[in-house]
């Protein structure tokens, strides 16, 4: 949507993604059409960003080897996001 | 204020008072519980629900003097076949887990203690076995190498504390139990072999009280005067948020209080009896961060996964001990049908006294000898006061 | 083993005259004041950036494209820095020690640092007062601060068709927000009716300045032929996965429920003051209309010596208020601690602090929360979205009638999720008659889920 400002990018779940340092990570991932970032533990529902502000957690993802929420990131080149968004065949 | 009869007076509605409801009132008798505030929110409802089968080693950190072992293990391997088909007789899913548990050793004393304990374990009829690390490990690769030896023991495992005494007072009800929560026994008074139990809205005329009120255990057998030696204490209780499933086993530690597993939720749950920073029967207890360090360092330290994992919550609860760390469960010597039960491993051991409770009641004997196990030994100070 | 074996504390503590907890508009302000008088200042934010919700800072290369975002903040967060005020960004506060003074900390590379204060300062702020409803955890239901974020910060439609509901002034510059980086806005739904003619309505005609502002927005929504429906409210998200409709009801059914087809959803009942930390720290609070709000003097003392609270977090007010109170209660700091300089706080300061909370007072008559709103959502409905606990199971706990509050959570796990009961517990303590006089649920450590290494006070490099 506005790829026209995009000028690095993110590695999302082993594909790389364009996006714009300094957007919120929540945002560059809204912006790639990655809505959804994880399935709820207890039900499997799809989940994405609710709340915006740290307080929900719908938007934790694992940032370079950490849990983290991607509302309160900013979008840096060379991150390594992984979300928890597919069905894990483990369950 | 109106005064109503009882067959039985069950006080307090954690884990012992629910089960004990449950057996009695499954029996045909006319039960009422009586809960000071709501039931399963003390001791039985924090506790960790662990199930714990191998022999008992390790003391809390803090506990004075061990539990006896050897005495302990006959009544978990009875508890043990109760708890086997606890979810059919309450229809009702514990989220119980029986996936085995290790208990870990870090030290040649340690290794040689577990041997010690596995030979016992043996000739009092459970089977365990010892395990050098390697072989721990590739049994559970989670284990760090600071681990030198482990007992297994395929019958240890967990149920979820939180749904264990509600199912239990659900099925009471179904058999015609009453509960009543937030009704703080006021007094106990005795008329013959009649004890009239009553709360601030009513009085309940009974032959039998059977006294299961975990921390407040003495307060209540006051009440009905009798002064019994008993210790309060509250212990913490630390849990991750919830992970994909990562561990089946429980984790203990043979030399020092710590009990880890993932419990059917996700959770990891990581104990081991660190007291709290204070006990506050008011209200709730307030966990140590001393404690949470402590058990947080050495259960990663064992198992270093933990590192990695996020804490999410963790709390304090109380713990009903007696000075020698043995259960207590009979009727007060002097106080014909009034009985007492608590003490520790009251969750793993719930089934068991519930039925030893419904059988003393009916004036049989229970499953297994316990008389050593009355209050009489708690008791001994209180006749000399009085 | 004993706990004398005790292992070391978390972190080398820092000492500090003031630590503010919280870099949002209040918290500047009062960390700015206290510097200037020569106070040490720790100021510690969550978040990469100072700024908090309303001075979130455009970054990057959307700050290159786009300009400074609402550049007041930024020459606030230029003031701070160059006071002396020392800046601990993405630092979580999520415990406090056993002397009710020190903070635990969780620092950038999961590091545990503690600071012990002589004074701490609560500029925590608020969050979102969401209302649970049927479908709200579905993708594309945000809160109306979210969008507003991706539009205004990141220049990003949270959707191409929006409905922006719930109550409250802040849903008009949220629907604009979105107008301006192309959302559709198919409808401003709004539960109560505060832009009609009536007396408490007029008695908002005392702020003329705040008044002109809505005027505006309102204009705006107008030349765009957005609908602004009062007395209506959403009762239902649908969709396969994510949001595909919304349905909505005017309160008391009198008119035909509506549809629409939509890929977002802003919703939210206002702000609710976040009072974990300032609980934790021992201060007490009082419940209005379910929220807890932190006693004070009215000059930022709460009932815990030493624990100070500001902005948001002392009361829903906004921001002109919020940087008032920092103030304020940066000079009853001051004075407590005896700083040199410190005095009594501008005659005039006080007189605007009264009059914008008084606005606010009267703003939160304008949009209250219908009781309605959970007692009659139906049983499927989910409350706790972290543990998937319906109304239905929440209901039934309490209907045993043996559970209190703090029961029903443990019997259903409402409010026991990563969130800790933020997004549900008043919504979980509506559901249970709760008589709205005590707290929804007790503020236990963690504040916010921790790594583990962190809580047990070692950096990564030191567990093998």
């Amino acid at each position: 949507m506005s790829g026209e400002r995009d000028d690095t990018a993110v590695c999302v779940d082993g594909v790389e993604v364009p996006a714009a340092v300094g957007q919120s990570l929540a945002g560059a991932l809204h912006d790639a059409g990655i809505r959804v970032l994880r399935r709820n533990l207890v039900t499997d529902e799809p989940r994405a960003p609710f709340c915006g502000m740290g307080v929900c957690f719908e938007c934790e993802v694992s940032v370079d080897g950490r849990l983290r929420r991607a509302c309160q990131l900013h979008v840096r080149p060379g991150m390594v996001v992984s979300t928890g968004r597919e069905h894990d065949d483990e369950r | 204020m109106t005064t109503s009869t009882a067959d039985v007076v069950v006080i307090g509605a954690g884990i012992l008072g629910a089960a004990a409801a449950h057996e009695l009132a499954a029996a045909g008798h006319r039960v009422v519980v009586l809960e000071r505030r709501a039931p399963n929110r003390e001791g039985s409802g924090t506790t960790a629900g662990n199930l714990h089968i191998q022999a008992i080693h390790t003391r809390r950190p803090g506990q004075p003097i061990p539990a006896d072992n050897r005495r302990f293990l006959p009544l978990q391997l009875a508890a043990s076949q109760l708890w086997g088909d606890l979810e059919d007789r309450l229809d009702a899913d514990l989220e119980v887990r029986r996936n085995g548990g290790f208990m870990v050793a870090e030290t040649a004393e340690q290794t040689r203690e577990l041997v010690e304990k596995n030979r016992m374990e043996a000739e009092l009829g459970l089977r365990t076995e010892v395990l050098d690390g390697t072989a721990a490990r590739s049994e559970l690769p989670l284990l760090s190498e600071r681990v030198v030896a482990a007992t297994w023991c395929e019958l240890d495992g967990y149920a979820n504390p939180l749904l264990v005494a509600p199912a239990y007072l659900t099925a009471a009800r179904q058999h015609g139990a009453v509960v009543r929560g937030f009704s703080p026994v006021t007094r106990i008074a005795r008329t013959g072999r009649t004890w009239q139990v009553s709360t601030s809205d009513g009085t309940w005329s009974t032959p039998t009280v059977i006294n299961a009120a975990g921390p407040w255990i003495g307060q209540v057998a006051e009440l009905g005067g009798t002064r019994l030696n008993m210790t309060p204490v509250a212990i913490q209780m630390h849990v991750t948020t919830r992970v994909r499933p990562i561990m089946r086993h429980l984790v203990q530690h043979i030399g020092e209080g710590m009990s880890v597993k993932q419990v059917s939720a996700g959770h990891l749950l990581i104990g081991g009896g660190w007291p709290a920073e204070r006990l506050d029967l008011s209200g709730r207890s307030a966990p140590s961060l001393a404690s949470m360090r402590g058990n947080l360092l050495q259960a990663a330290r064992i198992l270093p996964f933990l590192a990695d994992l996020q804490l999410l919550r963790m709390w304090a609860g109380p713990l009903a001990a007696t000075p020698d760390e043995m259960p207590v469960i009979g009727e007060v010597p002097g106080a014909p049908g009034f009985f007492v039960a608590g003490g520790t491993y009251a969750f793993t051991l719930a089934p068991l006294w519930a039925s030893a409770l419904a059988r003393l009641v009916a004036g049989g004997s229970p499953p297994l000898p316990i008389d050593d196990l009355g209050p009489a030994r708690l008791c001994a100070d209180a006749a000399v006061t009085s | 083993m004993s706990v004398d074996g005790d292992p070391r504390p978390a972190g080398a503590i820092e000492r500090c005259d003031v630590a503010v907890v919280g870099g949002g508009p209040a918290g500047l302000s009062a960390a700015l004041h206290l510097a200037r008088l020569g106070a040490y200042v720790i100021l510690l934010d969550e978040a990469e950036e100072l700024g908090g919700q309303y001075f979130k800072r455009r970054q990057g290369s959307v700050l290159a494209k786009h300009g400074d975002f609402r550049p007041e903040g930024t020459s606030l967060i230029s003031a701070v820095r160059a006071s002396g005020v020392r800046c601990w960004t993405e630092c979580s506060v999520w415990g406090v020690g056993e002397d009710e003074r020190t903070l635990l900390v969780a620092g950038p590379e999961d590091e545990p640092r503690s600071v012990s204060a002589r004074a701490v300062l609560v500029a925590t702020g608020g969050y979102e007062r969401s209302i649970p409803f049927s479908g709200w955890q579905l993708p594309g239901v945000v809160t109306p601060g979210y969008a507003l974020h991706l539009a205004t910060c990141d220049r990003i439609p949270v959707g191409q068709r929006a409905v922006v509901a719930g109550t409250g002034p802040f849903l008009l510059p949220v629907s604009c927000a979105l107008l301006d980086v192309g959302v559709e806005v198919a409808a401003v739904v709004e539960v109560n009716r505060p832009y009609r003619p009536s007396l408490r309505v007029a008695a908002a005609l005392a702020h003329p300045a705040r008044l002109a502002e809505f005027a505006s927005y309102r204009a705006v929504l107008a030349r765009r032929k957005v609908p602004l429906l009062q007395g209506w409210q959403v009762v239902e998200a649908n969709g396969s996965g994510a949001l595909e409709r919304v349905r909505i009801e005017s309160v008391g059914g009198r008119e035909a429920g509506r549809e629409y087809d939509v890929d977002a959803l802003a919703v939210a009942y206002g702000f609710r003051p976040a009072t974990e930390l300032v609980r934790l720290l021992g201060a007490r609070c009082e419940v209005r209309q379910g929220d807890l709000f932190p006693r004070t003097d009215g000059r930022g003392r709460t009932t815990a010596e030493g624990v100070y609270v500001a902005g948001e977090s002392a009361g829903i007010a906004g921001v002109h208020v919020a940087r008032l109170r920092g103030e304020v209660t940066a000079a009853s700091i001051a004075a407590d601690l005896g700083l040199p300089g410190a005095a009594e706080p501008a005659r005039a300061t006080l007189r605007r602090l009264r009059r914008g909370e008084a606005f606010s007072a009267v703003t939160a008559d304008l949009y209250p929360v219908p009781d309605s709103l959970i007692s009659g959502l139906c049983d499927g409905t989910v409350i706790c979205r972290c543990e998937g606990v319906t109304a239905g199971q929440i209901r039934a706990a309490d209907a045993v009638g043996w559970n209190d509050r703090n029961s029903v959570k443990g019997a259903t796990r409402a409010g026991m999720g990563p969130c800790q009961g933020r997004e549900c517990a008043p919504a979980v303590a509506a559901l249970c008659g709760a008589s709205g006089s005590t707290e929804p649920f007790p503020a236990r450590m963690p504040i916010k889920p921790v790594p583990i290494r962190v809580a047990m006070g070692e950096s990564a490099e030191e567990v093998s």
